[in-house]
């Protein structure tokens, strides 16, 4: 039998190849009350950055990627450095027009195509 | 009961009632925890597994005097019911007899207003050697803004002291909108200094290390383990045998 050359295989680790986070969030509400649109909701997300992290984190390039209005879910686009402080301050929000909310953030991932199945959701 | 049931359905495994007793009022007596099974008939599965969801109780004690300790080591039948125990120093000196003699699970950081001690290495290095985890709160961040800054403050002077060991970070919500999931309090332990791996274990390994710890005080009561004694040999003469000795530790 012939020998084969030694399989030559080369590891490369890529730390930070994504450059933007993705969040699918739910935002609950205490009942009643009206929904926030869309651009209320972004304004939402900025505010809690602000509350948090302050102008700095106010400026972190956040984007709202879909909005259902019915179920109050969305999916937010962030840059990858910024999605400690954007998940902490979604976290922390509390008051929504001084109702209480409460931010549940379903899936994260570095890939948009990840957050299309959820094996949370899977019936066993 | 509603918070409960948002906690399953968010992911938890375990879940803790809290109840505090105040030594600061008079006539304080410990009452019987209300058992899990009359909240729910049946617990549902945690998601993902096959095994139900446990729940426990736990007794929280807010101590300003030394006399208060004093009930911890009564014989008193209702302390045995509880799983998990816990103390709320208020002074130092509080702090350091928590940390190295009081017979308890979690030690409680405050986190709604300024410490009025500083922490010192000696009695949290103890501490950690003990089994005794420092337990932080995250529900009065979501409600109040300059608790947020008491509790990242509190919380940042016990991560330089203690380097992020032993550390459980924990929900007083008493309403369902009050509770987050378990990967957003991890991430709000990485706000509090820790390490990804710390903080995770914060929510995980650390709280169920709590929980055996809980029912190893409530079970143990001595140790006894055998000490092979090494066999001495001499050239000349014959062998002495190995005799096991059988010690015991009250």
């Amino acid at each position: 039998r012939a020998e084969l050359p030694p399989a030559e295989f080369e590891r490369r680790v890529l730390r930070s190849a994504a450059r933007h986070h993705y969040l699918r969030v739910r935002l609950e509400l205490a009942d009643g009350g009206a929904r926030p649109n869309a651009a209320q909701f972004k304004q939402l997300v900025v505010s809690a950055l602000r509350e948090l992290h302050g102008e700095v984190g106010a400026a972190l390039p956040v984007d709202v990627l879909t909005y259902e209005e019915k179920t109050l879910s969305a999916i937010l686009r962030v840059i990858s450095s910024g999605l400690v402080k954007l998940w902490s301050a979604l976290t922390l929000l509390g008051f929504y027009q001084n109702r209480r909310c409460a931010f549940r953030v379903l899936q994260t991932s570095p890939f948009l195509l990840a957050l299309s199945g959820n094996s949370r959701e899977l019936v066993l | 009961q509603n918070t409960l049931n948002v906690c399953f359905s968010v992911g938890y495994s375990a879940v803790a009632l809290n109840h505090v007793i105040d030594f600061k009022e008079k006539k304080q007596e410990i009452i019987k925890p209300v058992s899990p099974s009359e909240l729910f008939p049946s617990l549902p599965i945690v998601q993902g597994t096959t095994k139900r969801i446990k729940v426990l109780t736990r007794l929280t004690l807010v101590v300003s005097d030394p006399s208060h300790c004093n009930l911890l080591r009564s014989t008193s039948a209702n302390i045995r019911l509880y799983d998990i125990i816990a103390v709320f120093p208020k002074t130092e000196k509080l702090f350091h007899i928590a940390c190295t003699t009081l017979d308890v699970d979690l030690v409680c950081i405050n986190v709604t207003e300024k410490l009025p001690f500083y922490f010192r290495r000696p009695p949290v290095n103890m501490a950690i050697d003990r089994g005794i985890y420092f337990e932080l709160l995250y529900t009065p961040a979501i409600k109040d803004s300059t608790m947020r800054r008491y509790t990242i403050s509190n919380a940042i002077s016990l991560m330089q002291i203690c380097k992020g060991k032993n550390i459980v970070i924990s929900s007083a919500a008493e309403r369902p909108l009050e509770l987050r999931g378990p990967y957003d309090v991890a991430n709000l332990g990485l706000l509090f200094g820790l390490s990804e791996s710390e903080a995770k274990a914060a929510v995980s390994t650390n709280c169920r290390a709590t929980m055996l710890h809980g029912e190893t005080r409530k079970t143990a009561c001595g140790v006894v383990y055998t000490v092979k004694k090494p066999r001495k040999v001499e050239e000349e003469e014959t062998t002495v045998p190995a005799c096991k000795k059988a010690k015991t530790q009250a």
